[in-house]
C-alpha cells in the first residue's frame, strides 16, 4: 500500500542548551509542497536536520514515505534530494569531480539530467567550487539534489542568496516537478512571498514548537487581520486571537477565523485578508499574543 | 557502497594527500645515505597513513560532513572507507619509497631490503597503531580533535622537556627516549620470528578492531 504521507513527524524532541524542540508533529501529504516558516532560531533547520538524521532525535517518530528515517536510513536518503542552507562541498575540487564522486551513491542518478540542469543554471563544471558565487553554489546544490530522481526534496532556505529572476524560475520548476512527476517538497524560508506562490501546506514554528500546520487556503482564506480600537479587539473570542500588535492608529489582531471576527466586530473594525508576512510579524513580533 | 565511499575519498581529497610531497623530497635526498632506505620506507608508510587519517578533519573544515551524512550510505560504511583509505595511502607511499630506492641514480639502497617481512610488518604495526589511536579522535572531533590531539602531545613534550632538563633528570630523558628506541628495535627484531609476529598481529588486530568499533559509535552519535 502506498503511504499517504511523504513525511510524518510525531512528537519529535531535541534539546540543546538554551533551546528545545518540543513534541513537533506535522505531516506533508504526497505530491504537496510544504513550507516551513518561523523566526530565526525557531527550529526550522533543526527539524530539517532531524529528518535527514544529521542530528539524533531524543523522542518521537519520523517517517519518510512510511519508512523510519533511522531504521531505513539508506533507502530514505536515496529518495530525498537535499539542499542545505550553507551548501558544503569540496572547495578545491571542480563541480564535475564532485558530480562523479557523489552521484555514484545514488541508484537513480542521471548524468543527463545533471548536465541539462548545469546548462540551464549556467554552471561552469570545470571550475572549482570555491570560485563560484553564493548563488551559483546554491544552484549547484540544487542541480545535485534534482539529478537523482528524488521523490522528496528537502531544502533549507534554498532561495536565500538567489536573484529574484532565478528564484521565480526555481519556484516554477518546483511546481512543475510536482505536477509532472508527483514529487513532494519541504522547504524552509524567510521569503514568505515564495511560500504564497507555491506552498500547499504551511507550517509555522516558534520557539521550538509548531504553532500551526495548515493548508495555504485554510490559512490565507480563513485567517484574517482585524484592525481597530483596542476596545473592539477585546470583544473577540480569545481562542481566535493568534497575535497582536499595537500601532499608532490602534491595534492589529491576527485571528484564526475571519468570518467569526467579522460577525463580532461588524463595521467597528476592518477585517482584512492576511499575507504570510503579516502572520510572521504578528505571531513572531514582540507584542505577540499567546497562540 | 564501500567502493563509492573509497572512490569519493580518493577523488575529492587527493589534494590533501599532496601534503606528503615534502617527505618524498627528504626521502630522495636520504637515498644516498647508506641504510636509510628501510627507515624512510617505514616512515613513509606511517606518515601516509597518518595523513589519510586526517581526511575527516579536512572535510570537517570544509563543512562537507553534513553533505556526506545526507548521502544514501550509512555512517558505518563511511568510517570503514576511512580506515581502508588510510591503509591504501600508507601502502602507496611505502611503494613510492621502494620505487625511489630502485630508480634514483644516486640511491645506494637495496630495494629488496624494503620488502623484507620484518620491515613490512613494522610499517604495518606502527601505521596501524597511529590509525587506531587518531581515527576516533578525528571522526568525533574533526579538525579541532586533530589540533587538540597534536597540542596534547606538544604539551606532554614540553612538560617532559622541562621536567627532564631543569630538574636534573637528564638520565631520565635518556631512559625515556632510549626505551622507545629499544622498543622499536626489539619489535623489529622480534618480527622475524613466528611467536612475536602472531602476538603483534593479535595486538594490532584487536586495537584496530576496537578503534573501528569506537569510531562507528562516535560517528553515528555525532550531531552535524
Amino acid at each position: 500500500m502506498t503511504p499517504e504521507y511523504a513525511l510524518e513527524l510525531r512528537g519529535v524532541r531535541k534539546t540543546y542548551r538554551g533551546f528545545a524542540l518540543k513534541d513537533v508533529t506535522f505531516t506533508l501529504p504526497r505530491g504537496h509542497i510544504g513550507g516551513l516558516i518561523g523566526p530565526n532560531g525557531s527550529g526550522k533547520t533543526t527539524i530539517i536536520k532531524l529528518i535527514m538524521n544529521l542530528i539524533r532525535r531524543e523522542a518521537g517518530e519520523i517517517r519518510v514515505f512510511g519508512l523510519d528515517n533511522r531504521k531505513a536510513e539508506v533507502e530514505v536518503k536515496s529518495r530525498i534530494g537535499f539542499v542545505y542552507d550553507v551548501p558544503g562541498f569540496w572547495d578545491d575540487q571542480s563541480l564535475d569531480s564532485q558530480r562523479r564522486a557523489l552521484g555514484a551513491f545514488y541508484p537513480r542518478w542521471s548524468d543527463e539530467t545533471f548536465h541539462r540542469l548545469a546548462r540551464e543554471f549556467a554552471l561552469p563544471l570545470d571550475k572549482k567550487y570555491k570560485a563560484l558565487s553564493h548563488g551559483a553554489k546554491t544552484k549547484f546544490a540544487l542541480a545535485m539534489a534534482l539529478s537523482h530522481g528524488a521523490d522528496l526534496l528537502i531544502m533549507d532556505e534554498p532561495t536565500a542568496g538567489l536573484d529574484p529572476v532565478f528564484r521565480r524560475e526555481l519556484l516554477k520548476r518546483l511546481s512543475a516537478l510536482l505536477q509532472d512527476e508527483g514529487k513532494s517538497i519541504l522547504f524552509s524560508t524567510h521569503i514568505t512571498s515564495d511560500l504564497e506562490r507555491v506552498a500547499d501546506v504551511i507550517t509555522f514554528i516558534r520557539g521550538g514548537e509548531i504553532v500551526f500546520s495548515l493548508t495555504r487556503d485554510e490559512l490565507l482564506d480563513g485567517w484574517a487581520v482585524v484592525r481597530g480600537d483596542e476596545q473592539v479587539i477585546r470583544e473577540l473570542d480569545p481562542g481566535l486571537l493568534k497575535g497582536l500588535r499595537h500601532r499608532a492608529f490602534g491595534v492589529e489582531a491576527l485571528v484564526s477565523d475571519g468570518d467569526a471576527a467579522r460577525r463580532v466586530v461588524g463595521s467597528r473594525a476592518v477585517v482584512d485578508r492576511i499575507t504570510l508576512d503579516e502572520v510572521m510579524v504578528l505571531m513572531a513580533g514582540e507584542n505577540r499574543h499567546a497562540a | 557502497m564501500l567502493r563509492n565511499a573509497l572512490r569519493k575519498d580518493l577523488l575529492l581529497n587527493a589534494r590533501h594527500l599532496w601534503g606528503i610531497l615534502p617527505w618524498f623530497v627528504w626521502v630522495a635526498y636520504a637515498m644516498s645515505e647508506p641504510d636509510a632506505g628501510r627507515m624512510m620506507a617505514v616512515g613513509a608508510g606511517f606518515i601516509g597513513s597518518l595523513m589519510a587519517t586526517t581526511i575527516a578533519a579536512r572535510e570537517d573544515k570544509l563543512r562537507t560532513s553534513a553533505t556526506l551524512a545526507s548521502l544514501p550510505v550509512s555512517r558505518r560504511i563511511l568510517v570503514q572507507a576511512r580506515y581502508v583509505v588510510a591503509y591504501v595511502v600508507g601502502t602507496a607511499t611505502y611503494l613510492v619509497v621502494a620505487a625511489m630506492a630502485a630508480v634514483l641514480p644516486w640511491s645506494v639502497q637495496d630495494s629488496a631490503e624494503l620488502f623484507e617481512v620484518k620491515t613490512v610488518l613494522l610499517t604495518v604495526t606502527l601505521a596501524s597503531m597511529a590509525i587506531a589511536l587518531l581515527m576516533p579522535v578525528v571522526l568525533r572531533f574533526g579538525l579541532l580533535g586533530v589540533l587538540v590531539f597534536l597540542g596534547a602531545f606538544q604539551v606532554v613534550g614540553v612538560v617532559l622537556f622541562v621536567a627532564l632538563e631543569f630538574f636534573g633528570m637528564r638520565s631520565g630523558a635518556r631512559l625515556f627516549f632510549g626505551t622507545i628506541e629499544r622498543g622499536v628495535v626489539a619489535l623489529y627484531s622480534g618480527l622475524g620470528q613466528a611467536g612475536p609476529i602472531v602476538e603483534t598481529a593479535v595486538i594490532v588486530g584487536v586495537s584496530v578492531w576496537l578503534s573501528f568499533r569506537l569510531s562507528v559509535v562516535l560517528a553515528e552519535r555525532r550531531d552535524l
